[in-house]
């Protein structure tokens, strides 16, 4: 048993991160950091999980170029990393997939797992019947309701969903209760947290397991055009696809963007918009920029995207967005709504709406005189139809 | 040894209760009490404790109006601060500590704050009178038990109850009370760690009758009330009603 973690638990100038966690999780989650660097020491692992994200995920996933979106908005070129295309469509089962396998590995029969939008609990739901583990997945009623389509994938793959009534009933209530949850099952389950948030060691461990799409990316770029882009963007909800894409792209010199929730308006409960209108706090385990009152209690948002719907920035992303190393931005719900508009008419591609939130700032980026950008498109909008239904007025 | 600890969660019923409550508790022999600053994401709390929480924040129970209520109280137990980490943050240490200084607050139990994540904050209040409650787990190794005991040491047998005692979780999960929490498994936890410590030791989490708090006495620890006091204050109970029962007639 592990007695001390051996990675780096903080990130960036502020020291962000860290494991503020009850004791009942400590020698659990340093339990799983050591479980976790020895797989990744592991050749035989390794070589799993690549064959899994090959035969059952569907990597590489295609970057496709955009060309008539580039013309409508002013690009020279616009290419799009397709996580959409993913099995489950979307991002997340990079990383539900990859710590589904490092589960069984520390021999844990029981998984459990949040979700705000539905895509990180269908793709744990479906890594789980695919390895033949027992899962639970915790989702809040509002965001029950609103990403209906995937309470019923999860429920086909064999997964219990428990609903969770508290509060505004969305991912940060999801979140509470699946780590309650695991302090009472911490014995036999492993608890795989959907991003890149949460005590030391999750945000370290998503992110490794996301970086795939910004190595494929960045290769496939090169490849394909013979040039890195300009700007390298993606939406951030607690941050994995951000820095799945991002992180590879440090050591070049081209502008890195994120793109957080701007919601409803600028006021304290009407966005999940971190970067500006959070201070320094620690929720779920981690210290990062949080959206607080000045009692510290953490405050209410707002996104028309579940997956996005979240009062912190996960640490490592707020860190580099501190240190200057990306750029931060935010979209509106009705910005989102335009830019999903657009990708469909334009490319016949059906964004989900947190994806949606990059296409948004793609204007902007353009009037700054940006020609060449990549965008990670982190999920399919199938889930989202009942919303850009009623709103779009299709 | 100290055959109870009760804990009450600040502002509910009310905050105007609060100082009544304590002087009760008090005038019952209570030596030490748990005092919950309700949080908005208590993730450590079962479903009575997230009630109890949310009523107080409801009814204006802030941190700081909390820490106001109890300046200058001395017909109160001594007081542990029970809280998770990011309220006290905001306010800051040294806020902190002026709030502090007039209340009868002993220490802190910050329930998402192990050793090491902010030592700076946490010796600056240890060294003005504030140490935080070790907690040991049923996941918390004897090794790590140790290293847990040897961060946050007893101050010394001249100390208060308050600041010496380290906190047993007795089963996993969260904070409630649990059907028929087995306690053998906590109490052969306790005899391991009274190899390894000599200080007072409390065990909770799932104790709801007289008979649990007996058997946690059996074992040479003081037994934590919570959650089950916590819902029958909330019922309409008094203090006294729902403890007198429970003290085992040894106070
Ligand atoms: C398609 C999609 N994109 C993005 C996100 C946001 O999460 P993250 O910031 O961790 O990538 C989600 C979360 O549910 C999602 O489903």
């Amino acid at each position: 048993m592990a007695d001390a973690f051996t990675l780096p638990t903080r990130f960036g100038a502020e020291s962000l991160g860290g494991c503020y966690a009850p004791e009942t999780l400590m020698q659990p989650l340093l339990d799983l950091e050591a479980a976790f660097r020895s797989a990744l020491a592991d050749p035989a692992f390794q070589a799993e999980l690549k064959a899994e994200l090959r035969h059952f995920v569907g990597r590489p996933t295609p970057l496709t170029v955009a060309p008539r979106l580039a013309a409508e908005l002013g690009f020279k070129a616009l290419y799009l990393k397709r996580e959409d295309l993913t099995h489950t469509g979307a991002h997340k089962i990079n990383n539900a997939l990859a710590q589904a396998l490092l589960a069984r590995r520390m021999g844990k029969t029981e998984i459990i797992a949040e979700t705000g939008a539905g895509q990180h609990g269908v793709a744990t739901a479906a890594a789980c019947a695919r390895l033949g583990l027992a899962c639970t997945v915790y989702m809040g009623v509002t965001d029950m309701a609103r990403q209906a389509p995937n309470v019923a994938r999860m429920r086909l793959f064999g997964t219990k969903v428990v609903p969770v009534e508290a509060g505004q009933g969305t991912l940060k209530e999801a979140v509470n209760e699946a780590l309650r949850g695991w302090a009472g099952r911490c014995d036999q389950a492993h608890y795989i947290l959907g991003s890149a948030l949460g005590p030391h060691p999750f945000p370290t461990l998503v992110r490794t397991f996301q970086t795939v799409i910004g190595e494929e990316a960045r290769a496939q770029a090169l490849e394909q055009a013979g040039a890195l882009p300009e700007a390298v963007i993606a939406c951030a909800g607690g941050g994995s696809n951000g820095l799945g894409l991002l992180v590879p792209f440090l050591g070049d010199g081209l502008r890195r963007l994120a793109v957080e929730a701007g919601g409803h308006g600028r006021a304290l409960g009407e966005h999940a918009a971190r970067l500006d209108g959070g201070r320094m706090g620690v929720l779920h385990g981690c210290k990062t920029l949080l959206l607080q009152d000045e009692h510290g209690h953490t405050a209410e948002t707002a996104s028309i995207s579940a997956g996005l719907d979240y009062p912190a920035l996960g640490p490592e992303l707020a860190a580099l967005a501190m240190d200057g190393l990306v750029e931060v931005r935010r979209a509106s719900d009705e910005e989102a709504l335009a830019g999903a508009r657009l990708l469909c008419e334009r490319e016949g591609i059906l964004p989900a709406l947190e994806s949606s939130h990059a296409l948004a700032a793609l204007p902007a980026l353009a009037a700054e005189g940006v020609a060449t950008v990549l965008l990670g498109l982190s999920g399919r909008g199938d889930k989202d139809l009942s919303t850009y239904q009623s709103r779009l007025e299709i | 040894m100290n055959p109870l600890l009760p804990f009450l969660m600040a502002g509910d019923p009310s905050l105007e209760a609060l100082p009544a409550q304590l002087s009760e508790a008090r005038s019952l022999g209570i030596e030490a009490l748990e005092l919950g600053l309700p949080h908005s994401d208590p993730i450590a709390d079962g479903p009575v404790l997230q009630a109890a929480a949310h009523r107080a924040i409801g009814r204006g129970a802030t941190p700081v109006r909390v820490l106001q209520t109890l300046a200058g109280l001395t017909d109160s137990p001594d007081l542990i601060l029970f809280t998770y980490l990011n309220p006290l943050l905001q306010i800051g240490a040294e806020r902190l500590k002026t709030l502090l200084a007039p209340t009868p607050v002993k220490a802190l139990l910050v329930v998402d704050l192990p050793f090491g994540e902010e030592p700076a904050f946490e010796a600056d209040l240890r060294t003005a009178g504030y140490p935080m409650v070790p907690l040991l787990a049923p996941t918390t190794t004897l090794s790590r038990a140790r290293q847990v005991l040897a961060e946050r040491p007893d101050p010394g047998p001249a100390a208060p109850f308050a600041q010496r005692f380290a906190y047993v979780v007795a089963r996993l999960g969260v904070t409630g009370a649990g059907q028929d929490t087995d306690l053998a498994p906590v109490s052969e936890r306790v005899s391991h760690l009274r190899n390894i410590s000599s200080r007072p030791l409390a065990v909770g989490f799932g104790l709801a009758d007289a008979a649990s708090l007996a058997a946690v006495r059996t074992m040479g620890a003081t037994p934590v009330i919570g959650s089950a006091l916590v819902r029958e204050l909330a019922g309409g109970e008094s203090l006294s009603g729902c403890l007198i029962p429970l003290m085992d007639g040894d106070l």
